[in-house]
């Protein structure tokens, strides 16, 4: 009911009118504060080649909250588990009203660049990302084969 | 430039710095909301969004951060550079809204008084809006009564004419008679007289003669003895006796003759049968006019009298209007719904400056000074006056505020609508929107846009006060002189008529005896007629009245060698013509929303002057006709005397076309009309200074303006065509009679009909139509106005003083115990005052508060409520929120109002009564008049009764749809109109029908309870969609019983089996479920009935639970009352709920056969019925519905039958029986009733829907 507050309307513009590479991020038809994204796995990575969706939130209190982002393509990797949960740092503590949709979404990118099996949520593919690292990445790329590749 | 840009952009609104303050970072934030939502209030810390660091914050808040002046200097350096408009909400502050209590740059909203953020502002306007949309259905629906009204008094002029001609004609006859007579025995007397003197003077010379020839003869021989007869003559004997008899005789003759004198001195004398001077006196006296009252003033069929409740002020929304009643116990309330903005706030909105957004406020008093001192003195035409004390009287229409409001007192809230030179309704007072240049600005604005807008008054005020009143003055400006110059421009041409434009007085054409009268009195009638709908509506239907009038003119005024036949045919022909288009064309014009773009487009343009082409024939034309009209000056003058206004024009053009051509070419009289008339009318109509309703006020100087006009064209066909009038009637004496009297005997009836009605109308109509009128007005205007509710508040006060100073008779007209309409509409102020605020709002309160806990019993608002309601709000879904704060702020105040809700009541009951009184008197008839007395004492009783009006969105489209007395429609029932279905599980067929409800449209909605779906009809039965299956998942049913449908067009499904609420979106997805079995909050056992009120809370009767709950919206719980037992209160098997418009809860108790009607709090209002089988009992009573005024439907299942029952439960009418045939029943369900009136039955074991 409540109207859009500005700053979403004018992030969703903007995504629409220069989306980032890589990046697309669509509004539901029902629901503005809802998003679809599409994010492709980054060069050089092992998920290089994928479409990986997403669904996006942003709460009633955004910006002074993180929205709230999950993988809804299958992806192998040490920080985003099972159900697509991301274990990324400014979606939790470290969000700040500074970023915004377009500045998560290149940070999970980078994410899938750069896994951190440190701080895992996949604890065992973090395992394995740690002890056979080329193991995980080979199924990481074979996951991304079976699930972000075809549709 | 881009870079530059971003510089200046708040990195967490992304939007231009607005205040920004420098954190020690040196990252710079706006103030607000952007800083202020960083705080972290428990540590008192701020972070930085941008370096994440920490800084701890001054001790007055952000406001200490230092305001980063550079960035500051940058954003006006950027201003100047690129020439952009200063931020709008620069230098403002922020505020907490008072509505969503969101700190936002809040300004004042007209709808709610109240400063609220631009959103919710946003949200209101759309409510105006929605209401403007709704309430000109309204008006489109009602505007026929107008119409009609317009076609009666067409007719009634009609009748005035023929009447008053068929007087005159009888006078005429008399006279006749009378000469003759005198001169037939004058004549006789003189002649007698002649003969008589003739002859006695014959015999007189005779005797004359006589007695000369006998006096010579015997002087001649008394000479002739005197010289003879002696000595010297001879005689003999026998001579001399003859000589002495024949003297003898001769003494004997003057002895015995004596002359008879007395024979001949007897006198002739007048002898009179009467004495003279009686007889005078009598002669002189033969006549006289009587003016007959019928008996029932408002008689004669007239419309105007079945008022449409629909018209009645909108209900919707009774929150709302309990809030306004609140606000017009200050000074000011808001009027007009002209302006879209929405929701009025309940409350305390700090006016930001008494400036001219600010309420429309007056109180009430002002208001009838306002009419008639201030409203302008030139339309001081009695109607006007007499409009104005009516409006005195009723208006709490949108429209008296109208009228007032040339004069704003300070406190009053522009209305920036009115134009000052804008013609206004003469009745009404309403004035044409797209007469006010502010609108016309707005619609050319947004021409691309949406036309929706187009009725939608400019809300403007919120962003741009400062621009909005610049922009006001020069088109008004423009279009003054404009107006004024033409009026001056007519007037000089007419110099010979009559200068006083203003004396709209009209004439008493009745009594005039003089030819030229008499003639305009004939003519009129068709020519009136035509006028008069013409007035009403300038639309092409005018110049064919026109011309059918001038048509029917000529052929009588022809030779006699033409058939009368056609001259009557036209006449009559025409008229009623006249009246059908009229109507029609008035149907499309009359409503506001009736302006195509392109008209209104037109209009604008012609008024600023961009256009005038448009506009420059009419002109011309008026111009030239003028002219041509003062050549007549002798009649015009006196005819024109009463109405130099310029509407008129259009008649005169018309008519001078008319008389050329008439005259040119008398035989083809039928083909002048196809001319270019119309045309020309159309453009007066649109580019007409008179608007529409302007129109109508002339429609009295029009009427007049034909009578010229006729009298006119006789003139130019001078003495045929007069004498013609005049003797129409006459007995055949007359020379015309042959030629004339056919189509006298046409036009008699009528005019007989009448005869009473018209001398009587001439004083009544004027008194009694013009109040109608002004209902009809107000209530339009109201009805087109959404927030009039706000207006009625403020009128409230007037109407009281009026009720009481009215004059008694009309209550008594009025007192009906049954009329619910009337009741609904002033309740809302009632029961707000009455109940008291409080309640109200803390119902809300609670009601938004119940999830947490036990809401309904609390009614006391403790202090915090206000704050607790705030803290809620967050909690609440927006809706739920908003109207939370809407209502729940105002809590302590309204305890407060409370305390006095004792004085209140009755003022509210004296100002129900006058309101009906307005409202309700001409709209239906007397005995429905009914209630409202009762109902206001009910308020005053017990507070709760006839709570606010909820009427909201669905009370809007019922309601004006209810057009006809519902009492009567409902007396009228038992019929069946169509059915729908039978047994099956195919699209339209049924098995176990249980619940129904009506939707958008009409649109009929079926729960096919063992089907488990739902089925969609349109109005007239046909099968539009259906939706569900047998399950339990979502959008799954499993004999599911009641069926809803909310003001959103959602469909709420009572999922009986499964223990559940879905909640479907208006094409039949699925939307969400709640509820589970149990028998705790938002649990059920066994759902049964289901309805919502207009703000979309949900009532479930919770059957084996023996209660009912409420939810919010999306399914929240609010609260739950009865329980098992069958105490006031107390429910057994409750089946079936409805909510009326006035937000009163109907529950079918159905095992204590009873229905009991609940506030929306729970609360007991009342409860009736028992068991049995007589009228008003039941045995199970189950589906029930209720319409927009209250009337109570109940399916007596037990008895099969539908009983109707008065909003106070009394027994109004009952049908049907057990059976299988039309009108009968086997096992009901649910019902409903739809806006157009229908009751919609649920035949459960019939396996169909019946519609009554």
């Amino acid at each position: 009911m409540a109207a859009l507050p500005r700053r979403i309307v004018k992030e969703t513009q903007r995504l629409m009118q220069e989306p980032v590479p890589g990046i697309s991020a669509v509004p539901d038809e029902s629901n503005a504060r809802y998003f679809h994204v599409i994010v492709t796995g980054p060069e050089d990575s092992p998920f290089e080649g994928g479409l990986f969706k997403l669904e996006l939130f942003l709460p009633e209190d955004y910006p002074m909250s993180a929205p709230k982002v999950r993988f809804i393509t299958r992806i192998y990797h040490p920080n985003i588990d099972r159900l697509g949960r991301i274990c990324l740092d400014i979606l939790k503590d470290k969000w700040s009203p500074a970023l915004q949709i377009r500045t998560v979404l290149l940070s999970i990118q980078a994410l899938l660049s750069a896994p951190n099996p440190d701080d895992p949520l996949a604890n065992d593919v973090a395992e394995l990302w740690k002890v056979n690292e080329s193991e995980a990445i080979r199924n990481a790329k074979e996951w991304t084969r079976k699930y972000a590749m075809d549709n | 430039m881009e870079q530059f840009e971003q510089l200046l952009t708040c990195a967490i609104c992304l939007d231009r710095y607005r205040n920004p303050k420098l954190l020690p970072c040196q990252h710079s934030f706006c103030m607000e909301p952007c800083m202020e939502g960083l705080v972290d209030y428990v540590r008192r810390q701020v972070k930085c969004p941008e370096c994440r660091a920490e800084h701890r914050i001054p001790y007055q808040g952000v406001q200490g951060f230092p305001t980063n002046v550079t960035l500051q200097r940058f954003l006006e350096l950027h201003i100047e550079i690129t020439g952009e408009l200063p931020d709008p909400t620069s230098g403002q502050i922020m505020e907490r809204c008072n509505v969503c209590s969101e700190k936002a740059y809040c300004s004042s909203c007209q709808h709610c008084e109240k400063k609220i953020c631009e959103e919710c502002k946003g949200a209101h306007m759309d409510i105006l809006r929605r209401e403007i949309v709704r309430i000109n259905n309204q008006i489109r629906r009602g505007i026929h009564r107008l119409q009609d009204a317009l076609s009666m008094v067409e007719k009634n002029a009609q009748n005035v004419q023929t009447n008053s001609l068929s007087v005159s004609e009888e006078v005429e006859e008399i006279y006749r008679r009378l000469t003759k007579a005198v001169k037939d025995r004058t004549e006789y007397l003189r002649g007698e007289l002649d003969r008589y003197m003739s002859s006695e003077v014959r015999t007189l010379t005779n005797l004359k003669d006589n007695l000369e020839l006998e006096i010579s003869n015997i002087l001649s021989n008394c000479d002739l003895a005197d010289k003879h007869i002696n000595e010297n003559v001879p005689w003999d004997d026998c001579e001399l006796m003859d000589a002495k008899e024949i003297f003898l005789k001769t003494v004997d003759f003057i002895r015995n003759f004596e002359y008879e004198n007395s024979d001949y001195s007897r006198k002739v004398r007048l002898v009179l049968a009467h004495d003279p001077n009686q007889l005078v006196l009598h002669v002189a006296g033969y006549g006289d006019l009587n003016i007959v009252n019928p008996s029932n003033p408002f008689g004669q069929g007239n419309t105007l009298q079945t008022p449409s409740p629909g018209l009645m002020r909108s209900k919707s929304d009774h929150r709302l209007a309990t809030q306004f009643r609140q606000q017009e116990e200050r000074p000011g309330y808001y009027g007009e719904g002209d302006d879209s903005t929405p929701t009025r706030k309940f409350g305390e909105r700090a006016n930001r400056t008494g400036d001219r957004y600010d309420r429309y406020g007056r109180s009430g008093n002002d208001y009838g000074e306002d009419y008639d001192d201030s409203s302008r003195p030139s339309r001081s035409s009695r109607y006007r006056s007499r409009y104005n004390r009516h409006g005195e009287n009723d208006s709490d229409t949108e429209q008296s505020s109208r009228v007032r409001f040339s004069e704003q007192q300070h406190k009053e809230r522009e209305r920036v609508l009115d134009t000052e030179d804008v013609a206004r309704g003469p009745l009404s007072g309403i004035t044409r929107l797209a007469d006010s240049p502010r609108v016309m600005k707005k619609l050319q604005e947004s021409e691309s846009g949406k036309k929706k807008e187009k009725e939608i008054p400019t809300p403007v005020p919120a962003p741009q006060p400062p621009k909005v009143v610049p922009k006001r003055p020069p088109p008004q400006a423009n279009r003054q002189t404009s107006e004024d110059d033409e009026i001056a421009k007519i007037k000089k041409q007419n110099k010979g008529a009559t200068t006083s434009t203003e004396t709209e007085t009209r004439h008493p054409s009745v009594k005039r005896d003089e030819p030229e009268d008499r003639h305009a009195r004939k003519t009129p009638a068709p020519a009136e007629a035509t006028s008069s709908a013409e007035e009403s509506d300038e639309s092409a239907s005018t110049p064919q009245q026109r011309k059918a009038a001038s048509k029917t003119v000529t052929p009588a005024r022809r030779t006699s060698a033409e058939p009368p036949k056609k001259a009557t045919r036209s006449t009559s022909s025409d008229s009623s013509s006249s009246t059908d288009s009229s109507n029609s064309s008035n149907a499309v014009r009359n409503t506001g929303a009736a302006y195509t773009t392109e008209e209104v487009k037109q209009k604008y343009l012609s008024r600023g002057s961009v256009d005038h082409t448009a506009d420059q024939p009419s002109r011309t034309r008026v111009s030239s006709t003028s002219s041509n009209s003062s050549k007549d000056k002798p009649f015009q003058s006196r005819f024109l005397s009463n109405k130099t206004t310029p509407t008129p024009p259009p008649a005169v053009t018309k008519e001078e076309d008319e008389s050329d051509s008439s005259s040119e070419e008398e035989t083809s009289s039928e083909s002048e009309s196809e001319e270019p008339p119309p045309k020309e009318t159309k453009e007066i109509a649109k580019s007409d200074i008179g608007p529409l309703l302007a129109r109508s006020q002339l429609a009295r100087e029009n009427s007049t303006e034909s009578t010229r006009k006729t009298s006119r064209e006789e003139t130019a066909y001078t003495a045929p065509r007069s004498r013609y009038g005049s003797q129409r009637e006459e007995s055949p004496v007359s020379k015309y009679s042959t030629r004339t009297r056919q189509p006298a005997p046409e036009e008699e009836p009528p005019k007989y009909g009448y005869t009473s009605r018209f001398l009587n109308k001439s004083k009544s109509t004027a008194a009694v139509q013009p109040e109608e009128d002004d209902k009809y007005s107000s209530l339009d205007d109201e009805s087109k106005y959404p927030t009039s509710r706000s207006r009625y508040m403020a009128l409230k006060e007037r109407r009281q003083r009026l009720a009481r100073s009215k004059s008694s008779h009309n209550f008594n007209d009025d007192d009906d115990p049954d009329e619910p309409l009337s009741p609904t509409s002033t309740n809302p102020s009632a029961y707000l005052a009455s109940k008291g605020y409080g309640s109200a709002s803390s119902a809300m309160n609670d009601l938004a508060r119940s999830r947490s806990s036990h809401a309904l019993k609390s009614r006391e608002n403790s202090p915090d409520r206000s704050a607790g309601a705030e803290k809620d709000g967050a909690a609440l879904s927006s809706w739920a929120r908003y109207l939370k704060n809407k209502y729940g702020n105002r809590s302590t105040g309204k305890d407060k109002d409370s305390a006095s809700s004792a004085a209140t009541p009755s003022s509210a009951s004296s100002s129900a009564a006058a309101r009906r009184l307005s409202l309700g008197l001409p709209l239906r008839s007397s005995t429905e008049l009914g209630s409202s007395d009762d109902d206001s004492k009910n308020m005053q009783g017990s507070p709760t009764t006839p709570t606010a009006a909820t009427a909201a969105a669905a009370a809007g489209i019922a309601v004006a749809t209810a057009g006809t007395t519902p009492r009567s429609q409902y007396l009228l029932k038992g019929q069946k109109l169509f059915e729908i279905g039978s047994r099956g599980s195919e699209a339209g067929c049924f098995t176990w029908p249980r619940g129904v409800a009506v939707g958008p449209d009409n649109h009929i909605v079926v729960a096919d309870s063992s089907n488990h779906r739902v089925q969609v009809f349109d109005a007239s039965g046909k099968f539009l969609k259906e939706f569900g299956t047998y399950g339990n998942g979502e959008g799954e049913f499993d004999c599911l019983a009641g069926v809803a449908v909310n003001r959103i067009g959602q469909f709420i499904i009572a999922d009986r089996y499964n223990h559940r609420i879905q909640v479907f979106d208006p094409s039949g997805r699925f939307l969400r479920a709640f509820g589970s079995q149990g028998s705790s909050d938002g649990r059920f056992n066994y759902p049964w009935g289901i309805t919502t009120d207009a703000l979309g809370f949900i009532y479930v009767c919770d059957k084996e639970n023996h209660r009912v709950q409420v939810f919010q919206s999306d399914g929240t719980f609010v609260g739950k009352f009865g329980s098992m037992g069958n105490k006031q209160g107390q429910l057994e098997h409750p089946h079936y709920i409805a909510v009326s418009n006035t937000n009163r809860v109907v529950v079918s108790d159905c095992n204590n056969h009873r229905i009991q009607i609940f506030d929306v709090n729970g609360r007991v209002i009342s409860a009736f019925g028992s068991e049995g089988s007589a009228e008003g009992q039941f045995k199970f009573p189950r589906g029930v519905a209720v319409d927009d005024q209250g009337y109570i439907c109940v399916a007596d299942s037990g008895n099969n039958r539908i009983q109707i029952f008065h909003p106070d439960g009394t027994f109004l009418k009952s049908f049907g029986s057990w059976g299988v045939r039309d009108g009968e029943f086997k096992g009901l369900e649910g019902v409903a009733i739809s806006s157009n009136g229908h009751i919609l039955v649920c035949d459960r074991e019939n396996h169909r829907i019946q519609v009554f």
